[in-house]
């Protein structure tokens, strides 16, 4: 097997009042994987992934990225091949225009300024903002932020990209948009973390969920498994997507027969609804 | 904030800040050091065909922005030209009640060439202010080698300053909304808790940014992209010439 792009073993995080905010996670986690984190408020996502970056030091446990074991020394290394794009926007964009924003962990990994511009260009263009590079970031609208906020991880090439619930503020045209971004993203072999509170999204986009509990990780694996699993989601204050309840629904129902393909959008239930009804005309 | 839109909507944005900031510290500084009514009079015309022209910046507006400093120099500048006295002296006076005031032709004239010279340099300013967007300004004066520190701050000053009016409008309205000012002691009540819970919300913001920021690899020194528009051969040439044009006036008026 390969060997996982990021090892997280026993990972223990106290906050400075005392409150554990995880205790002792460990995870494996593969190249190109699309992994969606899900978790009530408060469950310790955003703790988690601070964590992996390095901003928070975990009172105990190891994180190896490629092999390595980080410590302080390489720290650098993890948050140049980590990129977080956080919830909100405006706790992320720095600078004053958006070049400049763009062109700030670039910058910061000290790279010579041709290749700063040169990774800021394709950045821009990647997102499709590049006709408002000049603006500043006060004059852009939520959707046209995210884009920066993306555009800022883009830049700086990370193998691993983490996005903490990117849908939250993002009207139905822009998290379409994303959903696009995300899948160019996973055709380049980039691994994704998502947290979300959209269990549909997780069912339709993720090869792999987690889900977090009080600080630990309560379930791991396919969307599938976890969201037949009623105990994982009572738990963890999930609802079960909707493609999948209504699959279920028929099933027991006997309007479909059960050959188990759960689709998991609309477009898949109605090829699936076609297919059926070809083979039972072929049939009858 | 008007004239941060404005900067940013000005046509002369894409010249080289250094080169407008240069010139514009230049004509100020030559508008007070002659002293030459003629040459401040010409730094304003000069001054208002590049913002209005140039700048492609409407009369109107223009005059709306410089309304404010207008106002600051003529309240400063009657007082040099008037003065009070209890008996009818000077070449003009005036009856007020019990007391004068008068002048004369040449206080009169003092604060004309007053009001010149600060309204020259005045618009110089706002010639810069209003093509040049902060970022840019702070940029040109990093690299005139104030210290590290001021500049960053300004960075996060600026950015920050749009962020909190946000934040505090939504605050005033959730609190408007629920009759927080309803009469003035519930009011003064309501600002005190929106001031106070502003400074709780900042800290957390100052934490949730300084995360942010060390994601992306921030090691202590704020350092931003910044790429230098060319001066093209004409402007150069131009701000040459005006300034030589300033200095033939200030040599045949002096």
């Amino acid at each position: 097997m390969k060997e996982p792009i990021l090892s997280i073993r026993d990972l223990y995080y106290v906050y400075g009042n005392g409150q554990a905010a995880l205790e002792g996670v460990s995870i494996d986690i593969n190249e190109g994987e699309k992994i969606a984190v899900i978790g009530s408020n408060g469950a310790g996502k955003s703790t988690f992934f601070l964590n992996v970056n390095g901003v928070l030091t975990s009172k105990s446990g190891e994180i190896r990225y490629r092999g390595t074991i980080i410590n302080k020394k390489n720290l650098k290394e993890l948050r140049k091949n980590i990129g977080i794009v956080f919830q909100d926007a405006d706790n992320q964009i720095i600078a004053s225009t958006v070049r400049a924003e763009v062109g700030f962990g670039p910058m910061n990994l000290k790279l010579p300024q041709e290749e700063v511009i040169r990774r800021v260009d394709e950045a821009l263009a990647y997102m499709n903002i590049l006709d408002f590079e000049d603006r500043p970031p006060h004059y852009l609208s939520g959707g046209e932020k995210k884009k920066v906020t993306i555009a800022d991880i883009i830049a700086m090439k990370s193998e691993i990209i983490i996005f903490d619930e990117p849908t939250a503020a993002l009207d139905p045209l822009n998290a379409e948009m994303l959903e696009e971004i995300l899948s160019k993203l996973s055709m380049e072999e980039k691994t994704i973390l998502i947290s979300t509170h959209d269990v549909d999204f997780a069912y339709r986009w993720a090869q792999r969920v987690l889900v977090f509990c009080q600080g630990k990780i309560i379930a791991d694996g396919t969307p599938l498994e976890i969201f037949q699993e009623e105990e994982v989601l009572k738990k963890a204050n999930l609802k079960r997507p909707i493609m999948l309840a209504v699959y279920e629904a028929l099933v027991e129902e006997h309007l479909l027969a059960n050959e188990k393909i759960y689709p998991k959008s609309i477009r898949e239930f109605r090829e699936m609804l076609s297919k059926m009804r070809r083979s039972t005309l072929l049939s009858g | 904030m008007e004239i941060d839109l404005i900067s940013y909507a000005s046509k002369i944005r894409g010249w080289n800040a250094a080169f407008k900031v240069s010139f514009a510290v230049l004509l100020m500084i030559l508008c007070i050091g002659l002293n030459n009514p003629y040459v401040s009079a010409a730094v304003i015309i000069g001054m208002a065909y590049l913002i209005v022209v140039k700048g492609g910046l409407s009369v109107r507006e223009y005059l709306l922005v410089l309304a404010i400093p207008i106002s600051f120099i003529l309240l400063a500048t009657i007082t040099i030209a008037v003065d009070f006295a209890w008996k009818p002296i000077g070449q003009y006076n005036l009856h007020l009640g019990f007391f004068y005031i008068f002048t004369s032709l040449e206080k009169l004239e003092e604060a004309i060439f007053m009001i010149l010279k600060v309204f020259a340099a005045v618009s110089a300013l706002q010639m810069m202010t209003l093509s040049t967007p902060s970022s840019e300004i702070i940029s040109v004066m990093r690299k005139a080698h104030i210290p590290k520190l001021i500049i960053e701050l300004m960075n996060m000053i600026y950015r920050y300053i749009f962020i909190i009016l946000d934040v505090y409008s939504k605050i005033k309205n959730s609190a408007d909304s629920r009759q927080g000012f309803c009469d003035f002691k519930t009011s003064l009540h309501t600002f005190g808790g929106i001031a106070s819970n502003m400074l709780v919300i900042s800290v957390k913001k100052a934490n949730g940014y300084y995360d942010a920021m060390e994601a992306r690899c921030y090691d202590g020194e704020m350092i931003f992209l910044e790429e230098d528009k060319k001066i093209t051969m004409i402007q150069f040439i131009s701000a040459a010439m005006f300034i030589s044009v300033l200095f033939l006036i200030w040599g045949f008026t002096k």
